[in-house]
């Protein structure tokens, strides 16, 4: 007589990995790590978030790894984050081609990781560096690269990931999947998912990886001095801060688009006031926007400016008056006279 | 010298309205205009040539009807030589994956070429993948969203904004740094990095006129059609929940200010 049910689960409980197969390897989910100013980008420790979610659904382990100079200290907070294992490519003293990111190194140690782990997906950072080693990698492996992911759920019957993209800059998203093909590679948009709490009980040690040194055939020649880039016509400004005949100290409005590296224009009053030029107008008659961004201090928005607006993804209004029409279009009101709230923002936004 | 100029279309947003409430998408006009860092990328292929004797060729970024078009501007404006893909059009969407060996089977096909130029994302999807993907194939370096793009000898010259931090503490405090990369290269521009030239006006008339201005090249001669297989699947959309307007702000002036600054903040970045 066969085994019984009993012998068969008490076998496969024998067979259950243990923390020291997170150690050595194989399959799991990824996340190459974004570092920022010395420290773990934020958008790493979101990926580790959304990544331990699949990873718990697909019973699967979150391997985090490293790449930069002197990384080997920011293990833990992966490991805090929700990795399983860290793998670590850091620099020696004499090799400094893995400083400041550039291509050929960063790719050469993670394809060689990869080949060797056969991860089932792979996640990185929607930032100019986990991009490019998104997409090479993709190409290396003959994987699907879905970009710019803000939510993500599970296909367990064939586990494949189900990932959500915006299109049009998020007017609505596709559901895509790549459904054959493994890995499966991500790159996570930043702010797209919360970040996770800090367990400072985790620990664990870091396995270093081999870093063979790679000739890079891109170089940094230096700053580009002087290099301005071109100005953007109004029209197609991604971010507008417009002054209204309530704005009071146009300096401050001045001061908030800086802040906000905005360009400034205004309604038909910050024209008649002297504070802007014509064709700074807001207006269906003058120049209609579709910014990001949006916000309108002391514009009281009547028909033809409101009308300009449409287009704005997000408008912020600031406006002594509760009956300024301005608030009837925007996302975000605050009735005060822009004088008195003006400084305070500009110093938060810092 | 020889330049590749790798050109999308994409429907022109000014024609969609989106109802999110109803979970719809209403096309009121389908109208297509080429990929607005692609035209950056062809207008940075023709300064080049401007001051040199390259030759710049255009391709399609996609194996879609009506990309003709994109490739006839792209003639207009002064380009030498536009091919298109024929044969296995339609749906499925390919993607970047699998135009990266069609591209890469074309360019070989086109000899010696030495500088591929694209946009860094595509408006609709916002991908950035397709020029990473020809250079991995092709085995070539590559620079992604060039602001400027300058060939000097057997190298070119690129602004990118790379702030002090993520260049390894190279000095100055201009975020714009200089990337240099040997020839051959792929090199990914910038949206609105430059500005597409207007076409001539004869020279528009007669690409238009001309049914064969455009090579036509077929897609199987170039790679398998094991190689045709699509990598992603599209499963379904989704919508965001309705704009919610007019939200008051209240409270005392400090915390409405630390509200509307960490709205800014997020949305600005």
């Amino acid at each position: 007589m066969g085994d019984s049910y009993l012998d068969l689960l008490m076998a496969q409980q024998e067979e259950a990995p243990t923390e020291e197969i997170a150690a050595e390897g194989g399959g799991g989910i990824w996340v190459v790590a974004d570092i920022s100013d010395g420290a773990v980008a934020p958008v790493t420790l979101e990926a580790l978030n959304a990544a331990r979610a699949l990873a718990d659904a697909l019973g699967a382990y979150v391997y985090g790894v490293l790449l930069g100079e002197g990384v080997a200290d920011l293990a833990q907070t992966l490991y805090q984050a929700g990795a399983d294992a860290v793998r670590v490519a850091s620099l020696t003293a004499d090799d400094t081609s893995l400083a400041a990111f550039v291509l050929e190194p960063y790719l050469r140690v993670l394809s060689d990781l990869f080949e060797a782990e056969q991860p089932e997906v792979v996640v990185f950072g929607a930032t100019r560096a986990g991009g490019q080693l998104a997409a090479r990698l993709a190409q290396a492996f003959g994987g699907g690269l879905i970009e710019h992911v803000v939510a993500v759920s599970l296909d367990e019957a064939t586990r494949t990931v189900q990932a959500s993209v915006p299109i049009y800059g998020g007017e609505y998203f596709e559901i895509v999947a790549c459904p054959e093909a493994r890995p499966q590679f991500l790159t996570i948009e930043p702010g797209a998912f919360p970040a996770p709490f800090l367990d400072t009980y985790r620990t664990g040690e870091p396995a270093l990886l081999e870093v063979a040194p790679v000739e890079p055939r891109v170089r940094l020649a230096g700053e580009a001095e002087g290099f301005e880039p071109p100005a953007v016509p109004l029209a197609q400004a991604p971010v507008i801060v417009a002054a209204g005949r309530q704005a009071g100290d146009f300096e401050l409005v001045r001061q908030l688009a800086h802040a906000l590296g905005a360009q400034v224009a205004g309604d038909r009053g910050a024209r008649d006031a002297g504070w802007i030029e014509a064709g700074q107008v807001i207006d269906v008659r003058g120049v209609e926007v579709a910014p990001q961004v949006y916000v309108a201090v002391g514009v009281r928005g009547d028909t033809f400016h409101n009308a300009a607006i449409e287009g704005a993804e997000f408008i912020a209004a600031i406006h002594p008056d509760a009956n300024a029409p301005i608030f009837q279009v925007a996302d975000l009101c605050i009735e005060a006279d822009p004088k008195d709230v003006l400084p305070a923002l500009i110093e938060a936004l810092g | 010298m020889k330049i590749v100029v790798i050109l999308g279309r994409v429907l022109d947003p000014a024609g969609i309205v989106v109802n999110r409430r109803r979970g719809r998408i209403f096309v009121n006009r389908e109208e297509y205009v080429m990929q607005p860092a692609d035209a950056c990328a062809l207008e940075a292929a023709l300064q080049i040539k401007d001051g040199s004797d390259a030759e710049v060729i255009a391709l399609p970024r996609g194996l879609l009807p009506d990309d003709d078009d994109v490739l006839r501007q792209a003639l207009s404006v002064g380009a030498d030589r536009a091919v298109n893909f024929v044969g296995r059009i339609g749906n499925p969407p390919y993607g970047d994956g699998v135009m990266a060996r069609v591209l890469a089977a074309a360019i070989e096909r086109l000899g010696e070429t030495d500088l591929i130029l694209t946009g860094a994302t595509t408006l609709d999807t916002g991908q950035g993948q397709l020029g990473p993907r020809l250079a991995g194939v092709l085995g070539w370096p590559q620079v992604v969203d060039a602001w400027a793009v300058r060939v000097a000898g057997d190298h070119v010259e690129t602004v990118c904004h790379i702030p002090p931090p993520l260049r390894g503490g190279l000095g100055g405090g201009n975020p714009y740094t200089i990337l240099e990369v040997d020839l051959s290269a792929v090199v990914t521009v910038h949206p609105g990095a430059l500005k597409l030239r207007y076409p001539d006006g004869a020279r528009l008339i007669n690409v238009y006129r001309d049914e064969k201005a455009v090579e036509a090249w077929v897609v199987t001669d170039l790679v398998s059609e094991e190689a045709l297989q699509p990598l992603l699947e599209k499963r379904g959309r989704d919508f965001p929940p309705e704009r919610e307007r007019s939200v008051r702000l209240e409270g005392a002036p400090q915390e409405v200010v630390q509200v509307l600054a960490s709205e800014l903040r997020k949305r600005v970045g």
